[in-house]
């Protein structure tokens, strides 16, 4: 058996809640478990789907093997280095992209890329390399010394793509990429996603939306209410659907698990 | 190969150069504003005081047995147009009209009085206003000069000098240096400038590269990088104290500047003693001090900015710690506050107080260092609370 590129393991993570959230919430309990006891397995090579709805934990669950946010309790894994004890060695195997991810509009496309690899310790000679490689590939040459706030949307997306990966991750995590963008700059993202896999890096992406699962995933966990409600292979996922839809299945099992919770 | 300290330092420098808002408060307002407001004011009041040396001022005098000798003296008074008149009733309302600016009403015993060596009396009408200033000195002035002839008159009837009613003859001798006279004042008014300023260069940037990161979405980017997250806070520090170093520098050069090309009504010698003030050594040790205030204001304003969601958010917060700045750069005004080894230990004032000693050359060694040492420890605490700030997760994600 392959070692897993990421491992997750008993991973848990609560909030505390301001008066205005618990009231905009309706919850009593002035404490959120964003994040229950979680298992995730991601494998070399693979892209890995983690799929819920809003408010599930996806975001958290990222974050924290992105090392922005320390667990209550569990490990994880990166490319073989403990997260929490070496979080700047575990970044340094990590590519981040969240759909929320905006660049420093006073810099050019050129100074941002060049930010990121400064910061992530690339060697002059390999950042040349990536840069020429990846500026070409993703047609950024055109526009690399125009200041971002002059691009357009889809051109900041591949100074997005560019910035996430030009310290050559193992590891690349999207967490919903593709909300808020149009048809054209969620595509070039999907492209992007089945490059990083063809390029042999391991991908991990959140999403509530089931076609991209469709289109992507290799492997898949649905998540409710910080706790795992499915994991598995995506065609072990769609043997089990048998006649149901695959957003039908995602459906039924989270309202499976909202009627248990409504019962506790 | 660049460290990422070095990166970020760059980065956050160059993002804040190009900023437009970050510039005008950086470096324009500095440099445009002690020109423009001095420059401004001098020729405000000096246009003022001409137009009021220019008015008539408008006396009427009412002199009954037309002996008294007021309307002649007041008359040989330049600026004054005198009116004689008999007509007491309507005066207080001619002054209400302002078709007259005052009245002299001369007693009918006035000369029966002055026969007996008696004062005579005098009855000074006017509407008491600033405006008045001018045209009660100018009477004052003209019943001065008459008061001097009628004393000098008994004198000479009783056959005494006129200098028998001075017993004392006082002569000033002040042994103030011209540095030391202008130093308390240009030393009074220089902390403020550095203060406000200072602050005002840190706050802006502060802002930019902390809510401002936040509200862009950009921080949580930043901070999936594998850099430490106290090398991301040094950076931006440095990036921010730098620029309220700048920023007071540039107002003091704006004000060396406007001073020294002359502003007009300047009092002669004032300008030899500003350059006297410019003592290389007081200019460094109050440049020493500039450093750890713009590194204290800093790290103080990074961690308000961290914590707001916004850039708007970040802003309430600030700006009225504006006023709190200025509060002890206000005392250090007041008259009996002086650099001791307790008030070298407050904040702000201690730069204050050691700004205007500095530079009127009356500080003691030791007081200075004190303030330089509390300040930078100051600082230094500051930035480790602001670091250990940026790691807390509720901080850096609040929402």
């Amino acid at each position: 058996m392959v070692a897993p590129v990421i491992a997750v393991h008993k991973l848990a993570k609560r909030f505390a809640l301001s008066r205005q959230q618990r009231r905009t919430m309706d919850r009593k309990s002035d404490v959120l478990q964003a994040v229950d006891d979680l298992e995730l397995t991601c494998k070399p090579g693979r892209i890995f789907a983690l799929l819920g709805p809003n408010g599930a934990g996806k975001t958290t669950t990222l974050r924290m093997i992105a090392t922005l946010l320390r667990p209550d309790a569990g490990s994880i894994h990166v490319a073989g280095v403990d997260a929490l004890a070496d979080p700047l060695a575990a970044r340094r195997k990590l590519g981040f992209l969240t759909g929320s991810t905006r660049l420093y509009d006073r810099l050019t496309a050129d100074e941002t890329v060049r930010y990121y690899a400064d910061l992530s310790g690339v060697a002059p000679a390999d950042f040349k390399v990536r840069r020429d490689r990846l500026f070409a590939q993703l047609g950024i040459d055109a526009f690399a010394d125009r200041r971002v706030a002059k691009l357009s949307t889809g051109m900041k997306q591949k100074v997005s793509i560019a910035r996430t990966i030009i310290h050559d991750p193992d590891v690349v995590i999207f967490d919903e990429a593709t909300s808020g963008l149009d048809v054209i700059a969620a595509r070039a993202i999907i492209a992007f996603i089945r490059q990083c896999r063809a390029d042999g890096k391991t991908v991990l992406f959140s999403t509530h939306i089931m076609s991209e699962v469709t289109m992507l995933a290799d492997d898949l966990a649905i998540v409710y209410g910080g706790k795992l409600l499915y994991t598995g292979t995506f065609a072990d996922f769609t043997a089990a659907s048998g006649e149901r839809s695959l957003e039908d299945e995602f459906v039924r099992r989270v309202e499976l698990a909202e009627a248990q919770e409504t019962r506790a | 190969m660049t460290t990422p300290l070095l990166a970020v330092f760059k980065k956050e420098l160059t993002d804040t150069l190009r900023d437009r808002r970050t510039l005008v408060a950086m470096i324009v307002v500095p440099l445009l504003l002690f020109p423009v407001l001095l420059i401004g004011v001098a020729k405000f009041t000096q246009s003022q005081a001409r137009e009021a040396e220019a008015k008539v001022v408008r006396v009427a005098v009412v002199d009954p047995m037309n002996d008294s000798g007021v309307a002649a003296r007041l008359g040989q008074q330049p600026g004054l147009a005198v009116e004689q008149t008999q007509d007491v009733s309507q005066l207080p309302q001619r002054i209400r009209d302002e078709a007259l600016d005052a009245a002299v009403v001369v007693d009918p015993t006035f000369q029966q009085n002055l026969a007996k060596n008696r004062p005579g009396g005098v009855t000074l009408m006017f509407r008491s206003s600033e405006d008045f200033a001018v045209a009660k000195r100018r009477i004052q002035t003209g019943l001065d000069a008459l008061e001097k002839d009628l004393l000098d008159q008994r004198f000479t009837a009783a056959g005494l000098e006129p200098s028998f009613v001075d017993a004392i003859a006082v002569q000033e001798h002040d042994i103030t240096s011209p540095r030391e006279r202008i130093g308390k004042i240009v030393g009074g008014l220089l902390p403020y400038i550095f203060i406000i300023f200072c602050f005002t260069g840190c706050m802006y940037p502060a802002i930019d590269l902390a809510a401002g990161e936040k509200e862009r979405g950009t921080l949580e980017t930043l901070l999936t990088a594998p850099v430490a997250r106290r090398t991301l806070v040094l950076g931006k520090f440095l990036v921010v104290a730098l620029a309220g170093v700048v920023s007071a520098l540039i107002a003091m050069i704006g004000l060396y500047v406007s001073v020294s090309n002359g502003i007009e009504g300047l009092p002669p010698g004032a300008l030899e003693a500003v350059a006297q003030l410019l003592d290389p050594v007081a200019i460094a040790a109050v440049l020493a001090i500039l450093v750890p205030l713009s590194a204290f204001f800093a790290a103080g304003l990074l961690m308000l900015s961290v914590y707001a969601r916004t850039y708007k958010e970040a802003m309430s917060l600030i700006s009225p710690l504006m006023v709190v700045v200025l509060v002890p750069a206000m005392l250090a005004l007041l008259p009996g506050t002086e650099l001791t080894l307790v008030t070298a230990l407050v904040p702000i004032l201690n730069v204050s107080l050691a700004t205007k000693e500095l530079l009127a050359d009356t500080a003691e060694p030791l007081h200075v260092a004190l303030v330089f040492v509390s300040l930078t420890a100051l600082a230094a605490a500051s930035l480790v609370a602001c670091t250990r700030w940026f790691a807390r997760e509720d901080i850096v994600f609040r929402s």
